[in-house]
């Protein structure tokens, strides 16, 4: 891989990965097995710098952003996603919470597209099975489909590589300003500076941390969610087959590193308390509290509970949603399901910071109050906004505009062709 | 004992019983008052004895005359007829106050039905169905009423169909009263139930825990159901249009005078599960009259304010 300007060749990349390219790269070998991980970068230096040149810039490669990632590059846009973990899928992989939903509602289907193909294609690899949308689930988590994380993990970076979108893992923004043709985003990594132009930034950082870098108001809770540590005790965990137990982190918080480490250590803490008072073993314990809220971007238009739950449709409405209002308090959490018929929407611009140009979100960090948000958080939603983000910023940037000045017809053409479906028209 | 004791001792127990009565009658449930009226009842039972015993005599003299059996007649006369409620007795027990801590009412009307549930005198519940075009009053469908915890499990049936047989006609309530009965052995033999444990603590299968909670700070939500039936209705697609299911939540910590039921689907046995299980399925093209069976129902729940 060349220090500047490092875009793969989508053929190269493909070759040199899957067929095993000879070279001096990070090797993991078994006793059958020997997969070399990429090209040599032996010639670089331990901490190099790396400028990029993109027209969209997806920061945070969780569940909104990969799926922006994956259909900015599908529409054509050169495409960066940056990610401070080690893999894409964010809760539903790293936090655990594979089990999305909800992309059904009353009996038919109302998100679809990129985020549906990645789950349908991870459960159907697996021999999973996918929920029959016609019945009335007893529950709504009924209708959530059981997806086995490594393997969405894994499809999501195959689909990245194929749309042609690069991936920078371990890495995170440092600073970030406006220049002449968009932005200039700094990033730092282990071993690793990176300088990235881009035209558009569409920040899934789930706390709109690129936003708040930049200077634009955002909007936080006193009293946030608690996260959820998700871990098996005294039985095997069936990736794709179940829910695995969880636990209440209180007080979780994912607004920087110091914040997530004290979840995450609270959260190990008591499940080791629990392995010791049950005494049975533990057979799986995610890497990460999946977090639940944080902070919410002042947008252009926002989403009230109201809106939510009668369902409003939004002259500007990219993406439906459908989830009861779940709001997770101390003490447990009562889902207050919406109404029969009732599917809300999502317009483009709570996803657009007031006052912002060239910058949208996607995922929970969208512009709404804080119950309404507790229903949008999940990750179908988030799917469905990240696809609307994705083209909203890949059109933008060929157009030299902003995502809010794109006409919403051509937002709606290019979805729909990208297999999504359009509010008021599930 | 003494007669003079007695006897008056007799007339004011009586006296107590006779008021509680008609107040029992007239004014809305009261346990001070009930509780008056039974326990002076026993009272009064024990005082008879005695009175009895000072005035067997007497008493012997009536048991020949032929008054005994005409007495006799009567009163097993008036018990039969209070106690079958034909339709004048049940005017007549309607005027009453009291609907008593649980009492119903069912009518059925040219409008349609209407189910009346007053648990507590200041919790009483009306469902309202307006029939629709499909609904025909001389031969009206198949219908159950209960109500479910937030587990969705079958607490109470509030109105069970008049067919010996609706194990066909209505599968879903049918299905859910088995399980009921089922969780029901099950929890008083100690086993955990999972399907009925939840976010919210809700495994009791007592109704008043949901409709009338002791703790107004943790109220549970339950949900009314209704299922209709109208056996043998064809549509263009089917034979027998399944029945249909219509429900709405009731959330006191939420409380709204007035809610619409929904149509939530229409019941189909899943036969890959072990045991086979009855699910509600959305509707779908098959139907058309079974639609129609029902215009409107509207459930309204008046919430005085209890009595201390």
């Amino acid at each position: 891989m060349k220090p500047h300007d490092a875009q793969p060749d989508r053929r190269n990349f493909l070759q040199h990965s899957l067929l095993g390219t000879a070279g001096a790269g990070m090797a993991l070998a078994s006793t059958s097995h020997v997969t070399v991980a990429a090209e040599t970068q032996g010639e670089e230096s331990p901490d190099a710098t790396i400028t990029n040149r993109v027209d969209v810039l997806v920061v945070g490669g969780g569940t909104a952003g990969t799926i922006a990632a994956i259909q900015a590059g599908r529409a054509g846009a050169k495409t960066m996603l940056v990610e401070r973990g080690s893999q894409l899928g964010g809760t539903m992989t790293t936090g655990g919470v594979a089990f999305p939903g909800l992309f059904d509602a009353w009996g038919k289907q109302v998100i679809a597209g990129i985020g549906w193909e990645l789950v349908r294609e991870s459960v159907e690899l697996d021999g999973g099975q996918l929920p029959n949308f016609a019945k009335v689930p007893q529950r709504h988590w009924q209708n959530q489909v059981y997806t086995n994380q490594f393997l969405y993990a894994i499809l999501a970076e195959e689909k990245c590589h194929e749309a042609g979108v690069e991936l920078a893992y371990y890495e995170f923004p440092q600073a970030a300003k406006r220049v002449a043709d968009g932005w200039q985003v700094d990033c730092v990594g282990f071993g690793t500076q990176r300088r990235i132009l881009c035209k558009q930034i569409i920040d899934c950082t789930g706390g709109a941390e690129v936003v708040g870098m930049l200077g634009f108001d955002r909007l936080r809770e006193e009293v946030r969610q608690p996260g959820s540590m998700l871990f098996k005790i005294g039985e095997e965990h069936q990736p794709g087959r179940e829910q695995v137990h969880r636990l209440y982190v209180h007080g979780a918080d994912s607004s920087n590193s110091r914040t997530v480490t004290q979840a995450n250590l609270t959260g190990r803490r008591s499940v080791l308390a629990k392995v010791r008072a049950e005494k049975k073993r533990l057979m799986h314990l995610q890497p990460e509290t999946g977090f639940r809220e944080s902070y919410r971007i002042v947008g252009e238009t926002m989403v009230t509970v109201n809106d939510y739950t009668s369902g409003r449709q939004f002259d500007d409405a990219i993406s439906n949603a459908f989830y009861p209002v779940d709001l997770h308090t101390k003490t447990g959490v009562r889902p207050k399901p919406l109404k029969p018929g009732t599917v809300p929407t999502i317009p483009l611009g709570a996803l657009i910071p007031k006052g912002s140009r060239d910058l949208i979100v996607a995922g929970r960090c969208l512009c709404s109050d804080q119950l309404a948000n507790s229903g949008l958080r999940v990750q179908a939603s988030c799917m469905g906004m990240g696809q609307a983000a994705g083209v909203a910023a890949s059109l933008a940037a060929q157009t030299g505009t902003t995502p809010m000045e794109v006409p919403l017809a051509e937002i709606h053409k290019v979805l729909r062709e990208h297999g999504a479906i359009i509010p008021g028209k599930a | 004992m003494r007669r003079s004791f007695v006897s008056l001792m007799t007339a004011m127990t009586f006296l107590v019983i006779a008021v509680t009565g008609v107040l029992a009658f007239v004014r809305p449930f009261s346990m001070t008052i009930v509780g008056l009226h039974a326990l002076m009842g026993f009272v009064f039972i024990g005082v008879v004895g005695f009175h009895l015993a000072n005035n067997l005599r007497p008493l012997k003299r009536y048991l020949r005359s032929k008054w005994m059996w005409i007495n006799l007649a009567v009163t097993a006369a008036l018990t039969t007829a209070i106690a079958l409620q034909p339709q004048p007795v049940k005017a007549l027990l309607g005027l009453s106050g009291n609907l008593g801590p649980a009492l119903d009412r069912f009518e059925l009307h040219d409008e349609g039905l209407t189910y009346q549930y007053t648990p507590a005198p200041h919790y009483k519940l009306t469902l309202s169905v307006r029939m629709g075009d499909a609904f025909d009053p001389a031969d009206p469908p198949e219908f159950a009423i209960w109500i479910e915890n937030s587990s969705f499990y079958h607490i109470k049936t509030l109105h069970r169909p008049e067919a010996a047989d609706n194990e066909a006609s209505l599968p879903y309530w049918s299905f859910k009263v088995k399980e009921y009965e089922k969780a029901k052995l099950a929890a008083a033999a100690g086993v955990d139930v999972d399907a009925i444990s939840g976010a919210t603590k809700n495994s009791s299968f007592d109704p008043a825990d949901y409709m009338l909670p002791v703790d107004p700070e943790e109220p549970m939500p339950y949900r009314i159901l209704v299922e209709i039936n109208q056996p043998g209705d064809a549509s263009e697609a089917v034979d027998d249009q399944p029945s249909l299911i219509y429900s709405v939540e009731v959330d006191n910590s939420d409380p709204h005078a007035f809610q619409l039921l929904d149509l939530i689907g229409y019941p189909q046995l899943e036969e890959d599960e072990q045991p086979p299980q009855w699910a509600i399925y959305y509707v779908d093209q098959r139907f058309d009259s079974a639609l129609e069976l029902i215009d409107s129902a509207l459930l309204t729940i008046d919430r005085d304010k209890p009595a201390d």
